[in-house]
């Protein structure tokens, strides 16, 4: 086993609401080892959101300790936490969530730029397109692509810059089972040539099938954390980017 | 900021066309009012300053030591004659003269008039002092024409004479005597307002010095190319006059007429920035907008790790853009306005005749915009500057985005 590169301990979070209090996390112990490709699941509210939002190094647990990559994030400015974030983590989010007014390529370029690299962003954020078979969609901007594809590219800006640790909200919710397939196959092959780390949350089972960890929340607790080794249908599938055009979600 | 995120930030500008052109328009017409008022104000500074001084105190004067404080017309410069070089020397220098007064008394028979004489170098003073020109009847002074006098109508009219008549001029001499001559009228002088016209009578230095037994001049007057430089020139001029002689501006001269001036460019000033203040707001009410309408994308570009001040920086680059184009109407909208200010002026002459004098200064009606080379940093740094402070508020908000919580609420 890889070492661990994100460790919980009594990792609690509580949203103040007005008078009331939300307790999303209530004691979350875990760790996630480099090169995991694991999946988050439980029902709505169980925490999910709020965990992957605090592993992002989005949020501060209000209590317990959250190591990431070796950083206590309770110890960092807002400043040091957006450099983690620049550096080490990508996000992939349910809503894709891409610049509207850049195309696909400059999505991904956009991330590169701000970690600083010079002219030569453009054709690395072009090689991360062709490597996910997205090339023929970089100069389509989101509004011109599905929801499937803008996924993918949303991948492809994750990754880009060649964070350790990916994180995916929910990143299927919002597409078809054949887009669904198509993603899923593409962060497992992204997780197993570069050895990134990906942690996804799903409420699928089809998706779920595709981890190698599964981790339960629950009321904001670990519930169930198994391992599934050998349980993998994943294939690598070639010129994802030119599979037909999917219906638009 | 790198170039994708310059081409983010203006093609973020295009996103919501109807917001944006509305801005714009809204700075554009806010430039051009604030570019129309300011074509007024320089244009009023520079007439202002034109008729300060040739109302007689000229863009500077040269006088004796004491003079600021008691206003002694008996007071002489210490050496007018070095005074006069120094200020002939002056490159910016297109008229000097010399002068000295005196109060007289003039009479005709039974008629008496307490008047400020001045003795004039008459080749040189009708360039320093404008008046002069409007000889209604008569001539004005020529050079060594001793026992002559030019008055103002309101003088002839109050001593009722006329061209040609000898009238009596009587001061307090040297010693402390009454000393006496008579002049000749050769000029009457009429501008048009009774308060100047009680106020002119003019004579030869030479005669002024025999009246008073006080040789020299009591101040060289210097007309300047371009009133802009008073400050500079009076500067060095006051480096070369003669010891204890000290150099004014027309300001100094005149300080209730400048105060007047301040007042107005204070009011004016005041309706400018009113007119930025409401652009500003509006402004700013339309950036917020548009930050809290993108509040998602900023808590993902957040998320992808920008940083607080590149964050700050996309949304005033944003704002540089709405800026700079606002700044284009401003010119499109205010340069026919400002070039009709320029050609035909302001004209108050319906609301104050044709001539109005305020402290021995005639007014001119008619104000003239000015139109320079200013305007283009002036409309950049209204459009641009009242764009960016009024997009700072909107930026410091983008940059305090809780990604957490922004991506929660948009879910």
């Amino acid at each position: 086993m890889n070492a661990p590169i994100v460790v919980t301990r009594g990792l609690t979070k509580v949203f103040e609401i007005g008078q009331l209090q939300v307790r999303a996390l209530r004691g979350v112990d875990l760790e996630i080892h480099e090169g995991e490709f694991t999946a988050l699941v439980g029902p709505s509210g169980s925490g999910k959101t709020t965990f992957l939002n605090l592993v992002g190094a989005l949020d501060v647990p209000t209590s317990g300790e959250l190591t990431i990559l070796g950083k206590r994030v309770a110890e960092l400015s807002k400043h040091e936490r957006a450099q983690l974030r620049l550096h080490s983590i990508g996000f992939v989010f349910q809503a894709y969530n891409l610049v509207p007014v850049l195309t696909a390529l400059e999505n991904v370029e956009f991330v590169l730029e701000l970690r600083g690299i010079g002219k030569e962003r453009r054709a690395q954020a072009m090689q991360v397109l062709d490597e996910l078979g997205l090339a023929e969609l970089a100069h389509r901007r989101p509004a011109e692509l599905s929801g499937g594809q803008q996924q993918r590219v949303a991948v492809a800006r994750a990754v880009a810059a060649r964070p350790r640790l990916v994180l995916a909200d929910e990143p299927t919710a919002n597409l078809d089972g054949e887009n669904a397939e198509i993603l899923m196959h593409m962060m497992r092959d992204l997780c197993e040539q570069h050895g990134m780390t990906f942690v996804f949350s799903t409420h699928d089972p089809r998706v779920v099938a595709h981890a190698v960890r599964v981790v339960t929340l629950v009321d904001g607790r670990v519930s169930r954390d198994e391992e599934k080794p050998g349980e993998m249908p994943h294939a690598i599938l070639p010129g994802i980017g030119k599979a037909p055009e999917p219906a638009r979600s | 900021m790198g170039f994708l995120s310059s081409k983010y930030a203006l093609r973020s500008v295009g996103r919501n066309a109807r917001r944006t052109v509305l801005s714009v328009v809204g700075i554009g017409i806010g430039v051009a009012l604030a570019l129309f008022m300011e074509s007024i104000n320089r244009g009023r500074d520079e007439l202002f300053a034109r008729m300060g001084a040739y109302s007689g105190a000229g863009h500077l004067r040269v006088v004796p030591e004491g003079w600021r404080e008691r206003r002694d017309p008996r007071l002489r410069l210490a050496d007018w004659e070095s005074d006069l070089d120094a200020a002939r020397e002056l490159p910016e220098a297109v008229a000097v003269t010399v002068r000295a007064r005196a109060q007289v008394l003039l009479a005709m028979g039974t008629h008496v008039v307490p008047v400020e004489m001045v003795g004039v170098a008459p080749e040189t003073e009708p360039r320093t002092y404008r008046f002069v020109e409007r000889v209604q009847r008569g001539r004005y002074l020529t050079p060594d024409e001793r026992g002559a006098v030019v008055v103002g109508k309101a003088v002839a009219e109050r001593l009722q004479v006329d061209l040609d008549d000898d009238i009596l001029a009587t001061a307090v001499g040297k010693d402390g005597n009454i000393e006496g001559a008579m002049f000749r009228i050769t000029g009457i002088v009429a501008t048009g307002s009774e308060e100047i016209d009680a106020s002119i009578c003019q004579v030869v230095l030479e005669d002024l010095e025999q009246l008073t037994g006080l040789a020299g001049g009591g101040e060289v007057a210097v007309m300047l190319a371009d009133w802009r430089a008073t400050d500079s020139v009076r500067s060095v001029l006051a480096q070369r006059v003669a010891r204890g002689d000290e150099v004014l501006t027309w300001g100094e001269i005149s300080p209730e007429f400048q105060g007047h001036l301040e007042q107005d460019k204070a009011a004016s000033r005041f309706i400018s920035l009113f007119i930025v203040l409401i652009v500003l707001l509006g402004v700013a009410s339309a950036q917020l907008a548009a930050v809290l309408e993108r509040r998602r994308e900023f808590a993902v570009l957040s998320a992808l790790g920008m940083s607080a001040g590149h964050m700050v920086r996309l949304v005033l680059q944003e704002a540089l853009a709405i800026g700079l184009s606002g700044a284009a109407v401003g010119v499109a909208l205010g340069m026919p306005l400002v070039w009709h200010l320029a050609r035909s002026g302001l004209d108050f002459r319906e609301y104050m005749g044709s001539s109005y004098a305020f402290q021995g200064v005639v007014i001119e009606p008619v104000i003239y915009g000015d139109m320079g080379a200013w305007i283009v940093p002036y409309v950049l740094l209204v459009a641009v500057g009242a764009t960016v402070l009024a997009s700072l508020y909107p930026a410091w908000f983008a940059a305090r985005t809780d990604p957490a919580v922004a991506l929660r609420v948009a879910q």
